[in-house]
């Protein structure tokens, strides 16, 4: 019984995944992959995984876009964006979050292996084996189809949302870019926060979309969630599942942002947040 | 240029969570009161195909669904907002929707309906959102494949494509023919059709195939064994700024 | 004694055919002018529905035309401009007995006919007209009111008719002084004038000067009935002809349903216009009540339903329309409450040629306000117009014992709650006040839950015909299901739509807003109207102006204080149109106005009776002052 964990550079993810192999028991094989190259990587992992019977990868954009291919090729089966997964009798079952978020369903796969991937940065962390294997792509343009020219990294997005203890998100609310510069960006330095977005706000290109938490946006879990002019569409929430405590600034009472929010403010964001800054920022 | 977008049909992601409910003997979500609408990612798509098109002149596109009688409605939109053609597989429920026999299901209509040098998907779906179909069609029709796209251009031959990272973007250059799956940008949200345009699409006709026809072999490649609403809420407690403050202080000191 | 009374026609005039030869051309040129306007109403597409009922429209043409009621409601404007009318009206008639008995050997002009009109009431009119003149003057160039339209043909038309109206003067004062006329006691302006005259003028004088005058004032006036019909003084003939072709319906009935077959869907192009649109622009009078009373044009916005009917007006044949005056961006600001409408003392219908041109935009270009895109998708996928919301139609029902339609068939009466009434959650309580007052009555009512949609109310006013089409054949089968015939409505806006609307698509109901249905009940004493109290009472524009339901909310809201604007003249909450879903910039809402005139009444409630006035004009109180829906009034005394 093997199960082998594939990573890029996110320890964090890493460990996620070592802690999510070792409650599956058997052995655990890591590979690590540097310098991705679609078709290359996908060739070599599935040369790599042969025999496995258990594949886990992380949630981000590179593993998402290999799962399902991989599971193809290996003729097994692929499950994703995971928040927990078991072995039951032998099979491997993942739990996830289905229709926006507002249910949750488990689901058994039916081959071997079980290529799955996780939303490995709510795991506990675990121990990477000994030897983490690394796989280099190789640089075969010619051949493959597809070539990753240039990779850009935001500057907002250098310190990972993910990683963030602290996040202040803005919604739809929010009512443009001016507000995202001049309310939000100095409350969240005040607070050492990384600055966050409902899909309306991206949407309309108030912020960059490395920005957008949700559903199909970044899954995170941070201790505090202010959420800000958010009203709280269950899509949004299945991105924030895993935060410690929600609070809401919303100017209406009846926005489903609170019922999930620890606490609350009712009232314009333009009024209380230079307040809450002025408070905050008293010793 | 020969485009084809898959498109899908799904239950209405914006009903209220008070009105979802979910039928436990089928594992799936009733329909109830709420309306069936076109996943939005599936529009992201057929968006940048029609600016793909736009831009470069000379492409055609054609919009496909798998799904019921009632996804029509679906491909009616996507004509409206000025796909050259459509076709729906329709779905007889012999095959579990799961995504390796969807994505069966449309490669097989795919081949049926022509060659096509760029097959658009949505990144997933708001429903079961699974976020596999479009990598397991490009598996199925044997091309390659690029995830979370946003922008397309042609540049000569190659396709120039934006996709979206956790850290950004990045640039890929790629041969046709090719699977794309489409992320949502401010540049694609999906054009409201000319209301002229939505009444001319009620009068073309659209290719139909039955299920049967396909010759597709069912795979169960997964069993859902379990569904249910999560029951979750928090009481919040509403606040004044001041307090609001001081809790906010207490949580980021014992950081 | 004054059976003989009379005087000599062309009395020191000869040559009088050359006055007829003068007449020719001078009506050739005013027909010509008047025949270039019919042939521009010819052009317009067709509209049926605008000569039934006869005896009515002579009536409102009486009233509106000759009383000039409206006109009225400027008290200084009205009087001058009745003096106008009437004095053309007399001198006209004069002039024209005159040629009767010159030419047509008839001998009207005597005895007491000649005293009382064709002299004394001559002599008085002249002198309004006058007066009216002066008075015009001053306010145009005195206090100068913001509505008007200061053009030089305005000035030149002022100028015209005073000289008119002094030469006829002139002449006439002469005539009785040269010939020292017997019954000159009979025109005391005349006389006077006359008498002041001789001692300036020697007698030859005054007899050489009476008949230079007496060309240059005939020269002057055909002058001037040759110009006529190119100013916009042809409103003394396409006034009474717009005023006789005016829709007799409510003014919520106006929208035109469309042509889906037609080339062009909404109103571009003048061409677009039916020839009733084209008469509306050629009947305006430049007198700018429209644009005064319009509640975007208060706040500040581009929107100025005056300076769009007379863009409109001047558009040359074949010409776009969706520019300046008419732009998108002023046509967004409306908020179809028919304010403008209501005003025009010519019955120029200006909301619906804005909803007109909106339709173009919407069906032909899909360009609009993306927020009202919002909108109108989620008309399209969920039949309401609230994106995102996450109440449902069934919320406001807990805990009370409520019947679909489908499970009470003794039901008597429908209760159409309305998407306002039970997605929003402040309406919710509402449309339970509603209910539990029924409930109290013994009234067996019930609903169509989660099978009711939007009326199609804001899709038709965005202009989203085809939609409006859509949700509105749908309801009418929904409740033909259920055989539905006698329907009550918390919502003005759905009222109007069943009521005015839903007819043409072949859904007739006896259909009441919930207050016209509550006082119904309290009259029968069935329910307890509430005591007298400080309210004062918000008509909602589809309730009052646009159906006359003025009476009916103010019978069981214990209002007893009015807002400056009130009844038809009410000022919009903003809400209408569709603008309820556009966020408005926070120095131009138009709310905030009307909260502002409601809390300068000193009232403690402000009653309401439509969901989106509430929501309007709690957004604009902010708290200053709490807003009730009469329902919840009601209910408090019962």
């Amino acid at each position: 019984m093997t199960n082998v964990i594939v990573f890029f550079s996110d320890d964090r993810s890493a460990r996620g995944l070592a802690g999510a192999a070792a409650k599956l028991g058997g052995d655990t094989r890591a590979i690590r992959i540097d310098g991705y190259q679609i078709e290359e990587t996908l060739a070599a992992l599935a040369e790599a995984c042969r025999g496995a019977e258990v594949v886990l990868l992380a949630n981000d954009a590179y593993s998402q876009e290999l799962a399902p291919r991989l599971a193809h090729r290996l003729g097994g089966a692929c499950a994703g964006d995971g928040s927990g997964v078991q072995r039951v009798d032998g099979r491997i079952r993942v739990t996830r979050q289905v229709y926006g978020g507002k249910a949750e369903a488990v689901l058994e796969l039916k081959r071997s292996p079980a290529v799955v991937w996780l939303r490995a940065r709510s795991f506990d962390a675990g121990v990477l084996p000994d030897t983490v294997e690394v796989l280099a792509s190789h640089d075969s343009a010619a051949s493959s189809g597809t070539r990753i020219v240039e990779r850009h990294v935001s500057e907002t997005a250098t310190t990972k949302l993910e990683d963030a203890n602290v996040i202040v998100a803005g919604g739809r609310g929010i009512g443009g870019p001016e507000g995202f510069r001049e309310e939000l960006q100095p409350l969240a330095e005040l607070l050492g926060a990384q600055l966050a977005a409902s899909r309306a706000a991206c949407d309309a290109g108030w912020v960059p979309p490395t920005w957008q938490v949700g559903q199909t946006g970044k899954k995170v879990a941070p201790q505090l969630y202010l959420a800000i002019a958010i009203t709280g569409a269950s899509q949004h929430m299945a991105g924030i599942s895993e935060a410690k405590t929600i609070a809401a600034i919303n100017i209406d009472p009846d926005a489903p942002i609170f019922r999930h929010a620890r606490f609350g403010v009712v009232d314009d964001y333009r009024k209380v947040v230079p307040l809450l800054r002025q408070k905050l920022a008293k010793p | 240029m020969n485009i084809l977008v898959c498109m899908k049909q799904i239950l209405d992601p914006e009903v209220p969570a008070r009105d979802f409910r979910i039928d436990p003997v089928q594992k799936e979500a009733e329909p109830g009161s709420a309306s069936l609408v076109t996943n939005i990612f599936c529009e992201n798509a057929l968006e940048t195909a029609l600016q793909l098109k736009e831009r470069t002149g000379g492409a055609t596109i054609t919009a496909l669904s798998f799904g019921p009688e009632s996804a029509e409605e679906t491909l009616r939109k996507a004509l409206a907002m000025k796909a050259d053609s459509a076709a729906l597989v329709l779905d007889d429920g012999r095959l579990a929707r799961h995504p390796l026999n969807v994505a069966r299901v449309l490669a097989a209509a795919i081949r049926r309906l022509g060659t096509f040098e760029l097959i658009l998907t949505g990144r997933e779906a708001g429903d079961w959102g699974a976020g596999q179909t479009g990598a397991l069609l490009a598996e199925e029709l044997g091309i390659p494949y690029v995830a979370f796209a946003d922008a397309l251009e042609t540049s000569g031959a190659q396709l120039r494509i934006r996709r979206q990272t956790e850290a950004g973007f990045e640039r890929i250059e790629a041969r046709l023919p090719l699977v794309v799956t489409i992320t949502n940008d401010e540049h694609n949200v999906p054009r409201i059709p000319k209301v002229r345009d939505v009444m001319m699409a009620h009068r073309q006709t659209l290719t139909r195939f039955e299920l049967a026809e396909l010759h597709v072999a069912g795979d169960d490649y997964y069993e859902v064994v379990d569904l249910a609403v999560p029951k979750k809420e928090t009481r919040c407690e509403f606040v004044d700024v001041e307090e609001l403050a001081r809790r906010i202080a207490e949580i980021t000191a014992a950081l | 004694m004054n059976a003989n009374a009379t005087r000599e026609i062309y009395w020191n005039v000869s040559h009088v055919w050359v006055m007829y030869l003068l007449l020719l051309p001078a009506l050739a040129i005013g027909a010509w002018g008047l025949w270039r306007r019919v042939q521009r109403w010819r052009r317009g597409k067709a509209e049926g529905g605008r000569f039934d009922r006869p005896a009515m429209r002579i009536r409102r043409v009486l009233e509106h035309a000759l009383a000039q009621r409206r006109t009225a409601r400027d008290a200084y404007a009205g009087l001058f401009h009745r003096f106008l009318t009437y004095g053309f009206i007399v001198l006209t008639i004069a002039t024209i007995v005159v040629a009767l008995d010159a030419d047509f050997g008839t001998s009207i002009m005597r005895g007491a006919f000649y005293l009382y009109f064709q002299s004394f009431a001559v002599d008085l009119f002249g002198a309004l007209v006058l007066i009216a003149v002066g008075m015009a003057a001053v306010r145009r160039y005195g206090s100068r009111p913001k509505k008007l339209v200061y053009t030089d043909e305005a000035g030149l038309l002022l100028l015209a008719i005073f000289v008119i109206a002094l030469t006829g003067f002139l002449v006439e004062a002469w005539r009785i002084e040269a010939t020292n006329d017997p019954w000159r006691a009979w025109s005391p302006f005349g006389s006077a004038l006359g008498r002041a005259s001789a001692m300036l003028l020697s007698a030859d004088a005054m007899h050489t000067a009476h008949r230079v005058l007496w060309w240059l004032h005939l020269a002057g006036s055909f002058a001037f009935l040759a110009w006529l019909p190119y100013t916009k003084l042809r409103h003394v003939v396409t006034a009474p002809l717009n005023i006789y072709t005016a829709r007799l319906e409510p003014i919520g009935a106006s929208l035109k349903p469309v042509d889906f077959e037609q080339e062009r869907l909404g109103v571009a192009n003048l061409a677009d216009f039916t020839w009733k649109d084209r008469l509306d622009f050629d009947a305006c009078t430049e007198c700018g009540r429209c644009t005064a009373v319009c509640p975007a044009h208060a706040v500040g916005k581009k929107l100025s339903p005056r300076d769009l009917i007379l863009q409109l007006r001047d558009t040359p044949e074949g010409a776009a329309v969706l520019t300046g005056a008419a732009a998108p961006e002023p046509l967004w600001e409306c908020t179809t409450c028919a304010a403008c409408v209501e005003a025009c003392p010519v019955f120029i219908e200006q909301m619906p040629k804005i909803v007109d041109m909106r339709r173009h935009l919407v069906m032909e270009q899909a360009d609009y306000p993306e927020t009202m895109q919002a909108a109108i998708l989620s008309l399209e996928k969920r039949g309401h117009p609230f994106a995102g919301t996450q109440a449902t139609r069934l919320d406001w029902t807990a805990g009370l014992d409520v019947q679909h339609v489908g499970s009470a068939p003794d039901a008597e009466v429908l209760l159409w709650v309305g998407c306002g009434g039970s997605l929003i959650e402040r309406n919710q309580k509402v449309t339970r006040a509603t209910a539990q007052l029924l409930q109290k009555a013994g009234v067996r009512f019930a609903i169509l839950g989660r099978d009711e949609k939007c009326s199609g109310d804001p899709a038709r006013r965005i202009g989203n015909e085809f939609l409006f089409e859509l949700l509105a054949k749908d309801n009418i089968a929904t409740l033909g299901k259920h055989a539905v015939r006698n329907v009550i409505t918390p919502c003005p806006h759905c009222f109007n739509t069943f009521k005015n609307e839903y007819p043409k698509y072949g859904g007739t109901f006896e259909v009441f807003h919930h207050s016209e249905y509550l006082e119904k009940l309290a009259s029968d004493g069935k329910l307890n109207a509430p005591p007298k109290d400080e309210v004062t009472l918000h008509d909602p524009c589809y309730l009052g102006r646009q159906n006359g339901v003025y009476d009916a909310p103010r019978a069981i809201s214990g209002a007893t204080i009015e807002m400056e604007r009130s009844r038809s003249r009410s000022f919009c909450c903003g809400g209408g149109g569709g603008m309820s879903f556009v966020e408005e910039p926070s120095d131009q809402r138009v709310n905030q106005e009307r909260a502002n005139e409601a809390v300068a009444t000193g009232a403690k409630t402000l009653a309401t009776s439509c969901p989106f006035c509430m929501s309007m004009m709690e957004d604009g109180l902010r708290g200053r002052m709490q807003v009730k829906d009469i329902s919840e009034l009601m209910l408090g005394a019962n």
